[in-house]
């Protein structure tokens, strides 16, 4: 097969939407608020919004989960392609504008929460979901292990697969279960008769509010990776601590929010000090907005510079 | 004293796996699914377990040979083949379930692994691990992550990457690390690595086993096949489907010439002549899906289907899968040789993507099949050949870089669920610019810089120099 050859300029992402494959292409300075602007009028909509007033860029600095994430996956698999500035100003394309992509190694997983290092984003390709026209929030409030078995029922069985998002939240002495719910308007019953089935089962009171917007936790302080499992303990031990704390039922993500102060690097630190250990173990992760990523270990640092050799030679 | 024979080299490193040398045995690794392009390895071995291929891998440097990892060989894409000579790493051996654990929604699996030999270990959990490429019943669960496998049912519940949550992988220099785990997070690692090694087809290292994400088995599944009399109206179908509130999980096609492929096979089901046969699934709740699909079918039949076949029976619904899983097994009876191309296109470029291949397979001379994952737009035209007949490869070579540069064109890209291989290297040059081609070379600079590792794969010029 012969060679074909190299291409001389880079095929960047340009503002677009594409109504019939969902997708959508702005600024990664762009909000929720622009989003809605271009998609709402395709009955189109970006579920993985934390705060509907920062950036993509900040959402994607801040966190690698949304809480309907539980349907949809973390922000790397509704983030289809990026335009990266790379450290000395010149913009490379990264990832695609269609929903598979196995060509080439995965940069765009790679790059969206790794930091600095490598560069920012420009633009970012958006996976767009329908927009079904209601949404509903259902609150489960009961003692932990009715809540616990609240979270099983909705979990452990097909309607996993339909939930916006189950999160475990403790706000001071207080703790919950949310479960958010997007569907055409005469699907709405159905879900409800599920909701109330789960609260009689588990003797869990049910309020439902119905016709809500979604709801907007904002950008969280630290953020957590750990096993689905383990996700409500580690909630409810961490919670002392917080503000607030939301639990990802299904992914094992948990975002804490902290209180306000000059000091809430330390906070985020000593909090989490005691869990790291198990954390790595199981393969999970930790980070803060307020404090800097942890420094490479050797190999890594080794990998690391080759990248950027590679990357900067001419 | 002269160098050991590579058979006793090999031997050392693998004393309990295997090692096979015979022209014989080294015949039935020449090629991956797609046949028609095959290379003899120098020498297979079969690692007993785990053990063995990181002992294996440990010594590999020294052997100063390509290495070439290989699950089941139903690649499409010429990816474990040695096309530069070399040993082939045959990881049949390491087949172990290690932990299943509902709890958590996660599983932990040794990468010679069978795909259905996981989902039959599933289910009786109540769980599964979605990604279906057809070759399920062989395919090991290491080619599926090397190659980033997609299937019939990605639509909804998307393709290998979006489920590994950690993999275990024996580097060059001998070192075996594991980036993530059952918590699918960095692990102590400062970036996330396990997302280079996804999708890497064997050229970073070698996978020893793997965390993969679980999900509760749906409830209940409706499936429906309906006809369309021409390409317009089941486009229109397909872009509605895609926008549905039922969120299908599987929006398959098969065109005209693959309707007549069938039809006319002892598979026949009785499709129209000439007919577009759109495939469709939605599953869950009992409640859900049995009030959504209703609408759904009326959707069909509203985009121009008199044909609208309907079940929830499993016995039924195998039947309706019929002719699409037949599609792929006849392609193999009617040619000496097929190309599967597996580029992924935007919807909206569909029909014109569609008419370019049989415009030009029809010039050409070529038999073209269409049978495809068309929620995705991951395009499957089979090109139809005998590579026996002089001048018949290079016509289905120049199609498919026609096709190719058409498909970069209206913003698509080569491969949806197969991987480069060696089959679609030479198109790489259409994806990457200067900038982007750097990023690609720096990641087998950083694991593999002297391509060691499955050469002469991805990237055409990723030759191993001893």
């Amino acid at each position: 097969m012969k060679t074909l050859a190299p291409m001389l300029v880079e095929r960047l992402f340009t503002p677009f939407l594409d109504a019939v494959d969902g997708t959508l292409c702005l600024p990664a300075s762009a909000t929720a608020v622009d989003i809605l602007a271009q998609a709402g009028a395709h009955r189109l909509r970006f579920p993985l919004v934390l705060d509907p007033n920062a950036s993509l860029r900040e959402h994607t600095g801040a966190a690698t989960y949304a809480p309907t994430s539980c349907r949809f996956g973390p922000f790397c698999d509704n983030i289809l392609g990026i335009n990266w500035r790379l450290p000395g100003g010149r913009v490379a394309r990264v990832g695609e504008r269609v929903v598979k992509t196995t060509t080439g190694y995965d940069w765009l997983r790679f790059l969206l929460h790794s930091g600095r290092r490598f560069g920012e984003p420009v633009d970012y390709v958006l996976r767009l979901r329908p927009d079904c026209g209601f949404t509903m929030e259902a609150r489960f409030e009961a003692e932990l292990p009715a809540l616990r078995s609240c979270v099983r029922r909705l979990l452990h069985g097909g309607w996993m697969h339909w939930w916006d998002a189950v999160d475990f939240i403790t706000e001071g002495s207080t703790a919950f279960v949310r479960v958010s719910v997007h569907c055409p308007p005469n699907e709405a019953q159905i879900f409800e008769e599920r909701l109330t089935q789960v609260a009689t089962e588990t003797g869990a009171r049910l309020v439902l509010l119905r016709g809500v917007p979604p709801a907007f936790d904002g950008l969280p302080d630290v953020v957590l990776k750990t096993t689905p499992d383990r996700a409500i303990g580690l909630a409810g031990t961490l919670s002392s601590d917080a503000d607030r704390c939301l639990a990802m039922c299904y992914n094992g993500v948990i975002h804490l929010y902290l209180s306000e102060g000059d000091d809430r690097a330390e906070r985020a630190h000593a909090l989490m000090q005691p869990h790291i250990g198990e954390l790595h173990a199981l393969g999970g992760d930790w980070h803060s907005r307020w404090l800097p990523a942890t420094p490479p270990s050797l190999t890594e640092s080794k990998w690391l510079e080759t990248l950027e050799r590679t990357i900067h030679a001419s | 004293m002269p160098p050991l024979p590579l058979w006793s080299q090999l031997k050392q490193l693998l004393p309990r796996g295997r090692v096979l040398d015979s022209p014989a045995q080294l015949a039935g690794y020449a090629a991956d699914a797609l046949g028609y392009k095959s290379y003899l390895p120098d020498a297979v071995v079969i690692p007993a377990d785990a053990e063995e291929l990181i002992g294996f891998m440990k010594g590999a440097r020294r052997l100063a040979l390509p290495v070439i990892l290989r699950g089941a060989g139903t690649s499409l894409s010429g990816g474990p083949v040695a096309a530069q000579g070399g040993v082939i790493v045959h990881t049949s051996g390491l087949k172990r379930i290690r932990e299943i654990n509902v709890e958590g929604f996660w599983c932990e699996v040794e990468c010679g692994v069978a795909l259905n030999d996981l989902d039959a270990a599933l289910k009786p959990h109540g769980v599964f691990y979605p990604p279906d490429p057809s070759s399920g019943p062989v395919c090991t669960l290491g080619g599926n992550v090397a190659s980033n496998a997609g299937g019939a049912h990605c639509f909804r519940y998307g393709v290998t990457s979006n489920y590994v949550l950690g993999v275990e992988v024996v580097l060059l220099d001998g070192n075996v690390q594991r980036f993530g785990g059952p918590a699918g997070g960095r692990g102590p690692w400062r970036e996330d690595w396990k997302r280079f090694m996804i999708g890497s087809e064997g050229t970073l290292g070698a996978f020893t086993r793997f965390w993969l994400r679980l999900l509760p088995l749906p409830e209940k599944v409706w499936t429906l096949r309906a006809t369309y009399p021409d390409l317009r109206s089941i486009e229109t179908a397909i872009h509605a489907l895609v926008a549905h509130s039922s969120y299908p999980a599987a929006i398959e096609m098969l065109d005209p010439r693959g309707v007549a492929m069938v039809e006319t096979s002892q598979m026949a089901v009785g499709l129209p002549k000439g007919s577009f046969m759109l495939l469709l699934e939605i599953d869950g709740p009992a409640a859900l899906v049995d009030a959504r699909v209703g609408p759904v079918a009326e959707l069909l039949r509203h985009a121009g289907s008199s044909d609208v076949v309907l079940s929830d029976q499993d016995a039924i619904r195998q039947k309706l899968w019929k002719a699409r899983k037949a599609a792929g097994g006849l392609l193999g009876q009617l040619s000496p040789d097929y190309v599967v191309q597996d580029a992924v296109i935007p919807k909206s470029a569909l029909a014109d993507v569609l008419q370019l291949v049989y415009d030009e397979a029809d010039a050409a001379g070529i038999r073209a099949v269409n049978v495809f994952h068309a929620g995705d737009g991951n395009l499957h035209p089979n090109f139809l050949f005998d590579s026996r007949v002089p001048g018949e490869l290079e016509k289905v070579e120049l199609i498919s870089e026609r096709l190719m540069r058409r498909v970069i064109e209206v913003g698509g890209t080569l491969s949806g669920e197969h991987g480069i291989g060696n089959d679609k290297s030479a198109y790489m040059p259409l994806v990457f610019g200067p900038d982007s081609m750097r990023l690609q070379w720096a990641v087998p600079a950083a694991f593999n810089p002297s391509h060691q590792l499955n050469p002469l794969k991805v990237f055409q010029n990723r030759r191993f120099a001893t």
